[in-house]
């Protein structure tokens, strides 16, 4: 019903039948249609009816004058521009005040000019074209608004799925997240390793919305699937970044820290690409480490040009670290200065309760910032003796109708194939398959990597653990330990795995054998506990979780035993 | 004479503007100055005078004549809504008189222009 | 925000000005500064009027070296004040680009 700026439909109010007819004939000789009414009254009421486009207001009529029927006229109105032009032989400055105040939008004196009324006539109907676009794009736009409200909505259901929380609520863990965190690109992962290790990734993808948010599901289910699996930081690194590389745009890349927490072992490795320090504090000592960006983010470098280095650090009893994202360094106040470092490290010095400093942390932040920000992630991981129970799960791959329960297998992984091959996340899924092993698979995964890891950095690299009595050393036995896995060539690891059955259910045998020269096995096992798992070889351990541990006599084999049924 | 009562440019103005139907308004004007002329004389005779009915009736009649040429009047009309709207009943008979007797000429000079476009007589065989 | 740039007398060498906040809004700019050269020039980016650089601007400079021949490229980043050397060593960029 749209009519084209040369046809309109125009009210002419004026109480003279002569002034009528000399207008009614300019203005439909202009082509457009005409309707007329002699007084207010009749004007609101054709306006109701017929609902002009415009209209010709005499200012003094009977019954009702122009001034109230604009009023009327323009109520009726509402959001739509329906011009009035005031005819009018009143010259008082007031009383053209009046006019436009009675809603008129512009007035043509007595007598009538008809070259400027058809002027006026044609102005007045671009505003009201103009009006009438304004509307309808914001019509259009408001429903675009609820339609990408509504996409962001879904979105976000599908993405706490994916990108869930992991065991972010374990009772060593606390963390601040914007529930919209996500569509700011932050992201914070958490999970265990069947070991019972904690991975932990706290992410910040570029740009914001939607398109950072896509990034952070493949990520997601990257980080949770291996780490299930039994992969290391640095296995999972390198797959998260070639996925990364692969499917994000180039200019799009991750910014991200990854942490392996090893209660047990009281350490924790990290590796940071791209985001602003952590920190390490020591319960003991009250020092200060800081988690520096060694990496380039993610999805930046080709598989060939990632670098999975990881730094490992001593993490005892009580220690803690805490993760920040940028959004907490980059908090501005008013004056749009920047909360910066600086302040964060006075924050510190200036804690005298650790427990309390997360919340101090906070709130120097709000206090500063005047308001929260929605892009500020923090999390704060406390050292305890071992992670929450019941929060370890494993990937089951079949349904749980075929196991295999009477084989064995030999793997030899000789020099270069140790350097970068991880081989327990395979024999697990293996064992795996012997249902009856199942619901052991935690103190399975933990005893096989003991004895693997013991295998390849006493037996192969042939590292002293005893190195690992203090910070510094610590740095260097890991520092000696990547040394010599890059130089590695000769050597091996045997893994003898023979499963038999026994009654209604089984045996497992495990061996783990390696090229080095073994060590006294009665002296470590003579050695009290707490010096065993510190940097001990974990022996007393791997006794605990199995039915029955032994070694050689010369030390370089390990055989252990688990049974079911 | 003329010149005072009539604006004859207007007229031509009206003439390009309403093209074949400058008659019919000549027509309706006249018509509906005739009404208006009767009212006043109605109130003219009354006991009292209705200033408020009087200022509209002045103002709309003083906008019809503007818009058809007839100055003299019009400049009338606008006197006599100025009196009424202050309220100033002195002369204001008089007043009343003089719009009659101009509507009278002009509309002796109206129909005179109508005379013009009235159909030719059809000649007598 | 302004991006100029200046092609070098023998075409061998291009160097993008950027001054201002170094983000999103200069997305179009920048690229429009190189789009018609190729991976043989040397491409120098002068920062010298920029003291905050975003991740989006992280990313233009990605698109910037993927259009340079992207491992072969020969880009250089230079007269950056030192909030923009801050931000350019939390994200070790100094491992794709040369910084001075």
């Amino acid at each position: 019903m749209q009519p084209s700026s040369e046809h309109l439909c125009i009210l002419i109010a004026d109480d003279s039948a002569s002034d009528r007819y000399l207008l009614s004939t300019i203005v439909s000789r202009q082509g457009h249609e005409v309707l007329c009414a002699a007084n207010g009254a009749e004007a609101v009421a054709a306006f109701e009816k017929h609902r002009p486009h415009l209209i010709l207001m005499d200012a003094l009529m009977p019954v009702m004058d122009g001034f109230d029927a604009a009023r009327r006229i323009k109520q009726l109105a509402g959001e739509a521009l329906v011009p009035i032009i005031f005819l009018t032989s009143l010259t008082e400055g007031e009383a053209l005040a009046r006019c436009l105040d009675a809603g008129g939008d512009d007035f043509i004196a007595k007598p009538y000019n008809h070259v400027v009324l058809t002027a006026k006539i044609k102005a007045m109907n671009r505003l009201r074209l103009l009006q009438e676009t304004v509307l309808q794009q914001r019509d259009l736009i408001s429903r675009h608004h609820e339609y990408l409200l509504n996409e962001q909505r879904v979105a976000k259901e599908v993405f706490d799925q994916v990108a869930h929380s992991g065991c972010l609520n374990a009772s060593n863990i606390r963390y601040l997240q914007s529930p919209y965190a996500l569509f700011n690109g932050d992201l914070l992962l958490a999970t265990y390793t069947p070991a019972g290790h904690m991975h932990m990734l706290l992410g910040d993808f570029t740009g914001h919305g939607l398109p950072a948010a896509v990034g952070a599901m493949p990520l997601a289910e990257v980080f949770y699937g291996m780490t299930a699996k039994g992969f290391g930081l640095a296995e999972t690194l390198r797959e998260m970044n070639a996925k990364l590389k692969r499917i994000l745009p180039v200019d799009m890349f991750c910014c991200a820290t990854l942490l392996c927490v090893n209660f047990k072992q009281r350490q924790v490795e990290v590796w940071n690409g791209g985001l602003p320090d952590g920190y390490l504090l020591s319960a003991a000592t009250g020092e200060r480490t800081a988690l520096v960006s060694r990496h380039l983010p993610l999805g930046v470098l080709d598989s060939s040009s990632f670098d999975d280095k990881t730094e490992v650090y001593p993490f005892a009893c009580n220690d803690r670290i805490f993760l920040l994202s940028d959004g907490v360094v980059d908090t501005s106040n008013r004056q749009e200065e920047l909360f910066g470092v600086q302040r964060l490290h006075e924050v510190f010095a200036a804690n005298r309760e650790p427990h309390l400093l997360i919340g101090e942390i906070q709130q120097a932040l709000t206090e500063f910032g005047g308001q929260a920000r929605d892009d500020v992630s923090m999390v704060e991981i406390l050292a305890v003796e071992a992670p929450d129970p019941g929060t370890q799960g494993v990937i089951y791959s079949d349904s749980g109708t075929s196991t295999p329960l009477d084989w064995s297998a030999t793997f030899e992984f000789r020099g270069s194939t140790i350097r970068r091959f991880n081989p327990l996340p395979y024999l697990l899924q293996l064992l795996l398959e012997v249902h009856g092993l199942r619901p052991q698979s935690g103190a399975l995964y933990s005893v096989l990597t003991e004895l693997y890891s013991n295998a390849l950095e006493h037996g192969v690299l042939g590292l002293d653990s005893s190195l690992k009595n203090d910070a510094v050393g610590f740095a260097r036995y890991y520092q000696l330990r990547a040394e010599r896995l890059a130089n590695l060539c000769d050597g091996f690891i045997r893994v003898h795995v023979q499963v038999v059955p026994v009654g209604e259910g089984g045996l497992l045998t495990l061996q783990v054998e390696d090229s080095g020269p073994g060590f006294n096995v009665d002296t470590i096992l003579a050695l009290p506990p707490v010096v065993d798992e510190l940097y001990g070889r974990g022996l007393a351990l791997v006794r605990e979780l199995s039915e029955q541990a032994t070694w050689s006599a010369d030390g370089r084999t390990a055989c252990v035993e688990f049974a079911w049924g | 004479m003329s010149d005072n009562h009539l604006d004859y440019s207007v007229l031509s103005a009206l003439q390009d503007v309403m093209e074949d139907e400058y008659p019919t308004l000549l027509d309706v004007f006249l018509h509906d100055s005739e009404t208006r002329i009767v009212r006043l004389r109605q109130i003219l005779g009354g006991p009292v005078f209705d200033l408020q009915e009087l200022c509209m009736m002045a103002h709309s009649f003083k906008g019809s004549s503007s818009n058809m040429g007839a100055l003299q009047l019009a400049a009338l009309c606008h006197q006599l809504e100025e009196r009424s709207r202050r309220q100033d009943v002195t002369g204001l008979g008089d007043l009343l008189l003089s719009i009659d007797h101009e509507y009278s000429a002009v509309r002796r000079l109206f129909d005179a222009e109508r005379q013009l476009f009235r159909s030719p007589l059809i000649a007598h065989p | 925000m302004s991006v100029t740039s200046e092609l070098s007398p023998d075409g061998q060498q291009l160097t993008i000005f950027v001054s201002g906040r170094f983000d999103f809004a200069s997305h179009q700019d920048f690229r429009a500064a190189y789009e018609g050269l190729g991976s043989e020039q040397r491409y120098v980016v002068d920062l010298r009027g920029t003291h905050y650089l975003d991740s989006s601007a992280l990313g233009m400079l990605l698109l910037l070296r993927d259009h340079a021949g992207g491992e072969r490229a020969r880009i250089r980043l230079v007269n950056c004040t030192a909030d923009v050397i801050t931000i350019l060593t939390i994200s070790n960029f100094s491992k794709l680009f040369q910084i001075g």
